[in-house]
């Protein structure tokens, strides 16, 4: 995996994104470094900008304020590098599935991968139980493009899989070329849609909410090809979700919005160990960053950042480390906390914390009241 | 899972004309539009050649026959083969004379308005085309597609038109007929394409874009019917010539001129004199009126008057197609362009 830091996937400065027909900004003031070569995950609730974002980084809509970079340039300048793959899965719904594959070709003349792009769509075995999946349209522009590597028989098949996957049997969750797209379910859909972003071999995929319409057989299937794609050519992967569980130990970079900003961003590990849970008897915490707390009569359970110049604090205290989830939900809870990023510095992978917003005595004092 | 990746990653390939596979991702979206303009094309290419040909003979040939045997049909010509033959003559004209409002509404609906509904355009958008390129690909295969269409059609209908003179009286004025009958016909139908693609961008939604393109359309053929006349300068004659004008000329208007020198338009005066000198100067002077006049195209007007109008019309849509790359420009991160 890239991780030498040597390219930036996304870099946003002040980015701001206001709607027409909404009354507020859907992003503001949204600043993060997204370095190259990470899985990274976007989450947070409906409606705080997620779409918004991967849209502006797509250079499908134009920011209000503010820039955003994409692979060190312009999203229109980079727009052969990435694959975008919007929440609804648009596809032309006239197309069969081989039609649509066809289609991407001819869109991406220059950087086509079928095998890819066919392997995600047939399903994860290139052994095709269709003698020609293109039928009678065969294209000849097919044969002179991809000449060596579509007269490959099996490229890709992993030991162990092999085997036991007979050709001429239909694949489990794999979609036949001629389905017609409007006859395919949401999940199918995906699983086209996600075979066109592989078919790009972008350097970076932007997925809204990939995962949400897929079974959980097509989830690790599919989600196994995406890690696969990272691991193999370095590619970074940012998938937004609402559903925190969903990516947990996928990614290595998150990615909290809320209030049209990334309120916390960087290593979930990193993140987490700058966090501590800590109950105990209820009393001040002022000098500490609290991001939540919530009493039960005298017991007092909160969610502090372990930042400060006596964190954790040892005194009376049980500490614990807090689960992603318990993260990420205190925080959509309380929009007061300050934002965090963790970054990595150099090539030591030590975290350099950095509060952007300095109002923690204050917040701590408010959130300690039960 | 991740082995199953484990395959080498074939160099990309250089391939040159992208354009081309553009062009072809065009057709591929609309194949069924394609295939429905080309089954347009040979039905009104067909019906024409009908009425060019066996059409018009056969009506002709019945009339004849009625004239022969009953003289009162001689000045009421009718039957069977008459009016099947008028009503093709009538049909295929409607037909052309239309088509730009056809066009205008499958460009604004399904050419650019459902894309952009249901987000394939974005689609597009996010693979390697730039928005600026899928919008030229988008208005530069249709154009050839509905030019060369609608120029084979025209020689077509003016064999149809220019035979049927004697049996159906047509006119090379008349509004859907000059519509169909030269370069307008062209100029018209690449109006109705640009004006549906900035309806269609601008509307965003298939069934307000097919309302406003075809809206919108209709209003730029009214009007062209309206302003037609002034598109060339016309031919005034006084006296005794502008009583008897050219064989097929379209009269504007006529009028009188006063002893006071004052002229009248939109009046008849004088007008039933027979074309004798002597007779119009007793009617003249009976009136106190000095002269008489009038305004018209004469039949060689055509030709100017349809480049003209083919100008006025293609200026339109350049002015259409050249919004609707602003209006996307405006919008996305279409170009190269800083954000």
């Amino acid at each position: 995996m890239n991780r030498d830091g040597e390219g930036t996937a996304l870099e946003a400065v002040g980015l701001g994104k206001r709607y027409r027909r909404r009354r507020g900004p859907v992003l503001q003031d949204c600043s993060f470094h997204l370095p190259a070569g990470r899985i990274c995950a976007l989450v947070g609730p409906n409606g705080t900008g997620k779409s918004t974002l991967l849209a502006l980084a797509a250079g499908l809509i134009r920011p209000t304020e503010g820039t955003l970079k994409v692979l060190g340039t312009t999203p229109a300048r980079a727009r052969e590098r990435f694959a975008y793959v919007a929440q609804a899965k648009p596809l032309p719904p006239q197309l069969t599935v081989a039609a649509t594959l066809r289609l991407g070709a001819e869109l991406n003349r220059a950087r086509w991968d079928r095998e890819a792009a066919e392997r995600i769509a047939y399903g994860p075995v290139y052994a095709n139980p269709y003698a020609d999946p293109y039928g009678e349209e065969s294209g000849s522009a097919y044969g002179d493009m991809h000449g060596e590597a579509a007269a490959d028989p099996v490229p890709g098949v992993g030991p162990g899989v092999g085997p036991n996957l007979v050709p001429g049997v239909v694949r489990e969750g794999g979609l036949h070329p001629r389905d017609r797209i409007r006859s395919l379910s949401g999940g199918q859909r995906t699983r086209v849609a996600l075979a066109l972003a592989f078919g790009k071999r972008p350097e970076l995929m932007l997925l809204d909410e990939p995962m949400a319409d897929l079974d959980p057989l097509a989830r690790r299937e599919l989600l196994g090809a995406l890690l696969g794609e990272a691991a193999e050519h370095g590619t970074t992967i940012v998938m937004s979700s609402h559903v925190v569980a969903e990516l947990e130990g996928v990614c290595d970079h998150l990615f909290l919005m809320g209030g049209g900003r990334i309120r916390l961003g960087g290593d979930p590990e990193q993140l987490l160990a700058a966090h501590t849970l800590l109950t105990g008897p209820a009393r001040d915490l002022s000098g500490h960053t609290v991001v939540e707390s919530h009493g039960t009569g005298r017991q007092l359970t909160a969610l502090i950042r372990t930042d400060g110049p006596n964190s954790p604090p040892t005194d009376g205290w049980e500490t614990a480390a807090p689960s992603l989830e318990e993260l990420l939900l205190a925080h959509l809870r309380n929009p007061e906390a300050p934002d965090l990023f963790t970054e990595e510095t150099g090539g030591t992978g030590t975290a350099d914390m950095t509060d952007v917003t300095d109002v923690t005595d204050v917040t701590g004092e408010e959130n300690a009241r039960p | 899972m991740t082995t199953l990746l484990a395959s080498t990653r074939p160099a990309p390939v250089r391939v040159p004309g992208a354009a081309l596979g553009l062009a072809r991702s065009v057709v591929r979206l609309h194949r069924s539009a394609l295939w429905f303009w080309l089954l347009l094309m040979v039905a009104l290419a067909a019906t024409m050649l009908w009425a060019y040909g066996p059409g018009y003979g056969t009506a002709s040939a019945d009339v004849q026959d009625q004239c022969r045997r009953d003289i009162e049909a001689c000045h009421f010509p009718g039957g069977p083969w008459l009016s099947r033959y008028s009503t093709a003559v009538a049909l295929t004209t409607l037909v052309v004379a239309f088509l730009p409002l056809l066009v205008a509404a499958w460009a604004g609906a399904a050419l650019v308005g459902r894309e952009l509904e249901n987000g394939t355009a974005h689609l597009a958008w996010t693979q390697s085309v730039s928005p600026a390129r899928w919008l030229a690909a988008k208005l530069a295969v249709p154009a050839l597609l509905v030019s060369v269409g609608t120029a084979l059609l025209i020689p077509l209908h003016r064999l149809m038109w220019d035979g049927g003179e004697n049996l159906l009286w047509t006119d090379w004025f008349d509004a859907y007929g000059f519509r169909s009958n030269g370069t307008v016909a062209v100029a018209y139908a690449l109006c109705g394409l640009a004006v549906g693609v900035l309806a269609g961008l601008v509307t965003g939604r298939t069934l307000p874009a097919l309302g406003v393109a075809v809206a919108v359309m209709f209003a730029i053929t009214h009007l062209g019917d309206q302003y037609r006349p002034s598109m060339w300068p016309t031919v005034t004659v006084t006296g005794a010539a502008s009583l008897s004008l050219p064989d097929k000329a379209l009269q504007l208007d006529r009028g009188v001129i006063t002893d006071e020198g004052v002229r009248i338009g939109n009046n008849m005066a004088c007008t039933t004199a027979d074309s004798s000198v002597a007779d119009l100067r007793s009617c003249l002077a009976h009136n106190d009126l000095a002269d008489v006049w009038a305004t018209y195209h004469p039949q060689s007007h055509f030709w100017p008057l349809q480049l003209t109008e083919t100008g006025i019309v293609l200026a339109v849509a350049a002015l259409a197609a050249t919004a609707s790359f602003v209006l996307l420009r405006r919008r996305t991160a279409a170009s190269g362009a800083a954000v």
